[in-house]
């Protein structure tokens, strides 16, 4: 990015609750995300002239949206993506409003998570039947290999073999990012829970167990990003886009092709092109977001961005480094583990409000930044949160990252 | 977990052209992988070029069928289709003894939960899933 540094910003954010179900449809959804986003932008809907979302076949399009809302798009594109889709759109808005296709984008995700297709091929009433098992699947579905958690754990068992870190380093990603949740207000889960009730809950697949696991949900959440020109005119203060990365590696995301060490990920190859742009160090990062669709991605990212070694994330995150007021806060509204999924943006939108100090937690001020910093009053906003990393991924070989800054840094 | 739920059928592959030769073989209770004829490197799951050299022209070759447990999953959830009436049962990657990260995914019934160990020696055999279709399975040896 370069010169694009800081000149391109997120200024309006937006969601619809976590539900389960949400009985509505994905465009119903969508269209609320997207004009609580641009309200709190302080624009208005004709102010918007792209729009761009991902998905999996799950959910409504741009133009769909677009139509229902009365906007008249200079570009639109629905892309085919998932948990490192949110960070990548974003750098392609920059691109886009760069080139002069459009000046102010919003990118979406609606899903029904819950309700409707859930990841690995589910619904509510049980598996779809699937009679044939073409492409990649010939390889994995004829033996009944095919859920997430089942394909993050092949490679989790292999961690901790190879490691010698144990499961409860998982239980400490799931006891910080809950004890964010018991802050959020908008969280699906909010009871704190301990290492032992981790180390205790069933288990989904080994070596995955149940508070291993995100909360799927179904939901909707929107950003807006612009030019820092016109950003600097807006209803807050903007949110500066330093850098980021969406890479991918030429491992196939099934985990049969895998030809490194099983935890090299794609983050690997790009934190230094990320952390290059944004010209700061690990050091400068005053909290994270990570893609936690299992407690054990966080620690994989940690270790693919350059946070810890290779192989050193359990100890990393030992004693609960990740919490609020300790050195890395990590998915400071509770992330999927316990907000709800979202594919990542989620998390985008809680890095925003805390780089603009408007986490909306239970401090009667948190709309005008007025925060108490008591965490037993429920407040979660950070004292510091001036530069923040965000990690996203889908599988193995795709990752990316966004470095975000708040006006004050 | 008790109680049968209606189960659907255990997904069956669909050869295509690239990785017919794999299946005809496994029909015929034969293991062969793609070897590059231009460097010598097994590619699996089949593909167009060479994982190390990017070369086209790759070979349907035997294998020993041996290997080792690389790592392993028990699956307690009734969530994949087919096997809503086998959980738990255990999947493995087999690491093949021909190259190092020669990657085959397997699995095995949960009375092997007590040798299942990442290193676990392993040999090919073949499940017949019907219709003119077999699998490829492995078993610790």
């Amino acid at each position: 990015m370069g010169s694009l540094t800081d000149k391109y910003c997120i200024v309006g954010v937006g969601e619809t609750p976590h539900m389960r179900p949400s009985n509505r449809t994905t465009l119903s959804m969508a269209c609320e995300a997207v004009s609580k986003a641009v309200a709190d932008a302080g624009l208005k809907l004709s102010d918007i002239d792209g729009m761009t979302s991902y998905q999996i076949g799950d959910s409504t399009t741009s133009p769909h949206v677009a139509t229902a809302l009365g906007m008249r798009l200079n570009y639109a594109v629905d892309i085919l993506g998932g948990g490192s889709s949110g960070e990548a759109l974003v750098a392609h808005a920059i691109g886009l409003i760069e080139a002069g296709y459009c000046k102010t984008m919003v990118i979406f995700r609606a899903m029904n998570g819950r309700s409707g297709r859930r990841m690995g091929g589910q619904t509510p009433g049980g598996p779809i039947p699937v009679a044939v098992a073409e492409g990649d699947g010939q390889f994995n579905m004829g033996w009944g290999w095919t859920t997430p958690a089942q394909r993050f754990g092949m490679s989790a068992m292999r961690y901790l073999r190879d490691t010698g870190c144990t499961t409860r380093a998982f239980a400490e990603i799931a006891v910080a990012h809950r004890y964010h949740a018991s802050l959020n207000p908008k969280a699906i889960h909010r009871s704190p829970i301990t290492i032992e009730d981790h180390q205790r809950s069933r288990w989904i697949v080994k070596p995955f167990r149940l508070l291993d696991c995100c909360q799927e949900t179904d939901v909707s959440v929107a950003i807006v990003v612009t030019s820092r020109e016109r950003a600097f005119d807006l209803r807050h203060p903007p949110v500066f886009i330093m850098g980021g990365y969406a890479r991918t590696l030429t491992d196939s995301p099934q985990w049969n092709y895998s030809r490194d060490e099983i935890h090299y990920v794609a983050g690997n190859y790009g934190w230094k092109r990320a952390f290059g742009m944004a010209g700061i160090s690990h050091k400068d990062v005053d909290f994270i977001s990570c893609y936690d669709a299992f407690t054990f991605t966080t620690l994989i990212q940690l270790e693919a961005n350059g946070f810890c070694g290779k192989g050193e994330a359990g100890e990393f995150v030992k004693g609960g480094r990740l919490r609020i007021d300790r050195e890395l806060p990590s998915n400071l509204s509770g992330g999927h583990l316990s907000e709800g999924y979202t594919h990542g943006v989620q998390m985008v939108i809680e890095n925003v409000r805390q780089l603009r100090h408007r986490a909306d937690d239970a401090c009667p001020g948190w709309a005008e930044g007025r925060h108490t910093y008591d965490r037993k009053a429920g407040c979660r906003q950070l004292r510091k949160a001036d530069i923040c990393c965000g990690m996203g991924w889908g599988w193995e070989n795709m990752a990316s990252c966004l470095i975000l800054r708040g006006i004050a840094a | 977990m008790s109680g049968e739920v209606e189960t659907t059928r255990k997904p069956v592959p669909a050869a295509d052209e690239l990785t017919r030769p794999f299946w005809d073989a496994a029909r015929a209770g034969r293991l062969v992988i793609q070897r590059c004829s231009a460097c010598g490197y097994y590619n699996h799951p089949p593909r167009n070029f060479c994982d190390a050299c990017l070369a086209r022209e790759l070979a349907f070759t035997p294998v020993s069928g041996r290997g080792a447990v690389f790592s392993f999953t028990v699956m307690h959830q009734r969530d994949v289709a087919g096997f809503e009436n086998d959980a738990p049962f255990i999947n493995i990657v087999v690491e093949i003894a021909e190259q190092p990260m020669l990657m085959m995914v397997a699995n095995l019934p949960i009375g092997e939960r007590e040798r299942v160990r990442i290193g676990a020696p392993v040999e090919v055999c073949f499940e017949d899933r019907g219709d003119g279709v077999a699998i490829p399975q492995f078993r610790i040896i």
